[in-house]
């Protein structure tokens, strides 16, 4: 072999092991190419989407909030601008510092926003609410770490007034209860949303609007009047203190239109602070919670026995000395009575005399006047959470059940059922709707939707319902069981109730009853219906003793508010300018 | 051959390797501004701060591929052992205070004041100097384990020896990796360079199962969404990269990985963010280029009548081609996570400066050849 020879055979040696080399990073070239091709193609969506799911974020606000008014325009719940101000602890440069900023600006503690400076989370909140001004002083002073988002918080002006009713529209504004969530869809203001991208120590790199338009909420026109609101919650916050009440509720109504003019639950609560409140008094009982109407009921026991024909006033039942067993049953009056006549039973509100007219007309005629008058169905008041009451088929019903719901034991109602179903007595024997919300008002105040008193049915004819009228009279009487009910130069028809509370078992809780009472005055043409429900007085627990100063109050400076003069006064004065005047005067 | 044709020859350089090279270069200046100008803005309140820098480091890339295009490349031969030496001090100089740079926990750097220089860059140019010479000179005794194999493996473990501390593990890797296989294009015996691999298999294994660290790094690499909050954060937000892209690229400037999501989209992950902006049509480009860089190399080295021109040229070709492909790799999980810079489009000085130097050498190599 010579040396040239050797020479090209190494060269050709060297040539193929480079070429082979080439080869070999040619496939490594062509798996990259592959593996790229791949995650770009067939990996594209699941990819992308773990990547968007990491960067991109959705944010929202929403446009201001409606307004509630009461009837005359005064501001119930308002929502006003804030800033609400989070930090981004980490990139922060002086936390000590900045936090002493904050916490003097924003007039709270130091050492909770140091606690919020120091924490390991990438993003916390240093304040929902801060005042538009205290924000714009910090967002000078403060130039890295800090996030600020106009929104808007609610303001409840009147505090714990008409909580319930109102209700409360909570944190990232939220409707959590009564008709803040009942019309939360007319309330609420359009959400304005975007989407931005994040980087990934958390700041926002880029924003995209995806809808802009955030139009104003609509307001709300209640028919409560703030003032008699007023003087409602202060009539049942007394009544509650005097007997050492558990709660109270009242509402006062107008008959003839259905429109609530106060509806009150105590304790009352704060809804500008409603977590520090139990839960359980945010609701608003006077609709969501059945209780058994007891005595009340025998307004309309009266007035199916009217309605049957099978009883006249005058129909007399011997109430046995107020002892009286029925089947294994024995009933009781408070008062034993003997003879009475069907407007005495009413009168003195005897137990045996109502289960006596009631075996008299016979259950259907009692179940068809109380389905008639509203019982065991929703009123369709415009809140959350109604409850429609028990009342059973009376085909359902035992031999005991047709005696004892006529004196109203066997039987569950609403506040609310109750008092509507009063006001039909009131506007002879027609059942209206109740209404609380009187219209709703665009941003600009023009009207969008008017709700106008609608009358549900005819529950018993108008010659019941005076006869009926008559009874509730003689009740107020001085000898009846309701006279502290009457304020003074005004009449009024009413009823007085005692129920047993059935506790969470469904027995009778033995020394826990509602005192109630329920009616309208003036007697001869009705401009207000009020119901009273005191839970659990210690003392009496008789609706005329409980109740009825409180049903007084209500009235008198109701009708002291509203300009209705004492019906003797008007009278009096029509007598001396000889005239033929109506109850509604000028005078006071 | 006239004297105009001979001055010609002087200047023309080799169009199939320079512009693929010039474009690379360009277009990773680009990319290093826009995967790093939210890094910059935030670290040095400058967007620009990496994007000028990678500029002045190309432009003086430039001139060192003009040095090494000029520079008459036989004379490596005489300089083999003074470049290592060099290469060994400044290697050891990393880590005297005041001379030595740390950051991020490694030492790579010598700072001289107006530049950080990586020297491993260095040994590495070095490596492929010394190999080519050693195998040019006792090229009938190539194929003995003694000259062939063993001096080459020496000056290997010297050089990782003192990488290893750094720590740089991924240059290593490159290292020992660039010497085998220009051994065997060096014509070295196969008996030695697959014979001396036989034991790193157990070795390997024992590696992994000895230390829970690398155990969960190998498991890593096998599923890395099993992990994406700490071992697997890198490798699932770089193929988050690739997917997010697409065909064609969500446009320059466009990324979102680069947003501190990928740690380093600058240096190591700068194929991700090509991909995630680029689409795959810019990832099929780029392998393209380095394709095409690659074979004229190898032309160049089989061409190429001098066994040294041969070998310098064909270890240049290896250790850009073998950057590139374990870089790659890694951005796509194809391999193990390593700290490397993709050739010509990374950020970094040092790497960019040296590999557009041999660059130089390689059409230096080719150009004398040609005449």
């Amino acid at each position: 072999m010579n040396f040239i020879e050797r020479g090209k055979k190494r060269v050709l040696k060297r040539s193929r092991r480079i070429i082979f080399m080439g080869i070999l990073f040619s496939i490594c070239f062509f798996i990259i190419a592959l593996k790229a091709f791949y995650l770009q193609t067939l990996q594209e969506d699941v990819l992308s989407r773990r990547a968007l799911k990491e960067y991109r974020r959705a944010g929202r606000s929403m446009a201001k909030r409606g307004a509630i008014y009461d009837a005359k325009m005064r501001e119930l719940a308002v929502s006003t601008g804030v800033v609400a101000i989070g930090a981004h602890p980490k990139q922060i440069v002086k936390p000590k510092m900045t936090a002493a900023l904050i916490a003097k600006t924003l007039k709270v503690s130091n050492s909770k926003i140091m606690g919020k400076m120091l924490s390991h989370k990438s993003f916390v909140w240093i304040t929902r609410d801060a005042s538009p001004d205290r924000a714009a002083v910090l967002k000078k002073a403060v130039a890295d770490g800090l996030e600020f988002y106009p929104s808007y918080t609610r303001i409840y002006p009147n505090k714990t007034l008409a909580a319930q009713v109102i209700g409360i529209t909570g944190l990232n504004e939220k409707a959590l209860e009564g008709l803040e969530f009942y019309y939360d869809d007319y309330l609420k203001g359009n959400a304005r949303k975007w989407t931005y991208i994040r980087d990934a120590i958390g700041r926002i790199y880029m924003r995209t609007e995806e809808s802009r338009d955030g139009g104003e909420g609509k307001n709300l026109v209640l028919t409560i009047d703030g003032n008699i609101q007023y003087i409602v919650e202060q009539a049942i916050k007394k009544a509650v203190n005097r007997f050492n009440a558990r709660s109270a509720m009242a509402i006062v109504m107008t008959p003839a239109s259905g429109a609530i003019l106060a509806l009150a639950n105590y304790p009352l609560f704060n809804p500008n602070s409603y977590n520090r409140f139990p839960r359980e008094i945010w609701r608003n009982r006077a609709v969501t919670d059945p209780f058994e109407p007891g005595s009340t009921m025998k307004v309309f026991l009266a007035a199916a026995a009217l309605e049957s024909g099978k009883c006249t006033p005058e129909t007399i039942v011997d109430c046995e000395n107020g002892k009286y067993t029925i089947f294994d049953k024995v009933i009781h009056d408070t008062h034993p009575h003997g003879l009475l006549s069907l407007f005495e039973v009413v009168k003195y509100s005897s137990n045996i005399g109502a289960a006596k007219i009631a075996e008299i007309i016979g259950p259907k005629a009692l179940y068809d006047t109380l389905t008639d008058c509203g019982f065991g169905e929703k009123t369709g008041i415009d809140a959350p959470g109604e409850t429609s009451g028990m009342l059973r088929n009376y085909l359902a019903w035992q031999p005991i059940d047709n005696a004892t719901i006529a004196f109203g034991q066997g039987i569950s109602v609403s506040a609310l059922q109750l008092i509507t179903g009063v006001c039909a007595v009131a506007n002879d024997g027609l059942l209206v709707q109740p209404r609380i919300v009187d219209r709703i008002t665009n941003a600009d105040g023009t009207v969008l939707k008017k709700y106008a008193p609608r009358v549900v049915r005819r529950a018993f004819s108008q010659s019941v319902a005076r006869n009926v009228r008559e009874m509730m009279r003689a009740v107020t009487m001085p000898d009846g069981t309701g006279p502290q009910a009457v304020p003074k130069g005004y009449t009024v028809c009413g009823k007085t109730g005692t129920a047993q509370i059935i506790n969470s078992r469904g027995t009778y809780e033995h020394c826990d009853y509602n005192a109630l009472f329920v009616g309208f005055s003036p007697a001869r043409n009705p401009k207000l219906a009020v119901l009273v429900v005191v839970n659990a007085p210690q003392g009496s627990h008789y609706g005329g003793v409980v109740a009825a100063p409180a049903f007084r109050e209500i009235l008198r400076k109701s009708f002291n508010y509203l300009n209705i003069p004492p019906e003797r006064q008007v009278e009096e004065k029509n007598e001396k300018k000889g005239q033929a005047g109506s109850s509604v005067g000028e005078g006071k | 051959m006239s004297l105009e044709r001979e001055k010609k020859d002087w200047f023309s350089t080799d169009p199939l390797i320079f512009f693929p090279v010039l474009l690379l270069t360009g277009i990773g200046v680009v990319m290093v501004y826009s995967a790093s100008s939210e890094i910059a803005l935030k670290g040095y309140q400058n967007e620009y701060f990496f994007f000028t820098r990678q500029l002045v480091y190309a432009c003086v890339g430039m001139l060192a591929m003009a040095f090494g295009f000029f520079f008459p490349y036989r004379l490596y031969k005489l300089l083999a052992y003074p470049i290592i030496i060099f290469s060994v001090l400044l290697l050891c100089g990393v880590f005297i205070p005041g001379i030595g740079h740390s950051a991020g926990g490694a030492s790579r750097w010598i700072d001289f004041k107006w530049f950080m220089f990586q020297p491993s860059e260095l040994a590495r140019f070095s490596l492929i100097v010394y190999m080519a010479y050693s195998m040019t000179k006792k090229e009938d005794a190539v194929e003995r384990f003694s000259i062939g194999f063993a001096p080459h493996v020496l000056l290997l473990l010297v050089f990782t020896a003192l990488i290893l501390p750094q720590p740089d593990f991924g240059t290593i890797l490159i290292l020992w990796a660039l010497t085998w296989i220009v051994m065997f294009g060096g014509r070295a015996r196969l008996l030695y360079l697959l014979g001396s691999l036989i034991p790193l298999v157990p070795i390997t294994l024992w590696l992994l199962v000895s230390s829970d660290y690398r155990l969960k790094r190998a498991m890593t690499f096998l599923d890395p969404w099993k992990y994406p909050h700490d071992e697997g954060y890198q490798i699932t937000h770089s193929l988050m990269a690739f997917g997010s892209g697409g065909m064609f690229g969500k446009g320059f400037g466009q990324g979102y990985q680069k947003l501190f999501y990928l740690p380093t989209p600058h240096t190591d992950f700068i194929f991700s963010v090509i991909g995630e902006e680029g689409g795959f049509v810019a990832l099929g480009f780029i392998i393209a280029m380095f394709l095409l860089i690659m074979w004229r190399g190898i032309f160049i080295s089989i061409s190429v009548k001098d066994t040294f021109g041969a070998l310098l040229s064909f270890g240049i070709i290896v250790s850009i081609t073998l950057q590139a492909i374990v870089n790659m790799g890694v951005d796509l999980s194809l391999l193990p996570t390593k700290g490397l810079t993709l050739p010509f489009l990374s950020y970094g000085g040092s790497a960019l400066v040296f590999d557009l130097f041999c660059i130089g050498i390689l059409m230096n190599i080719a150009r004398v050849n040609k005449r």
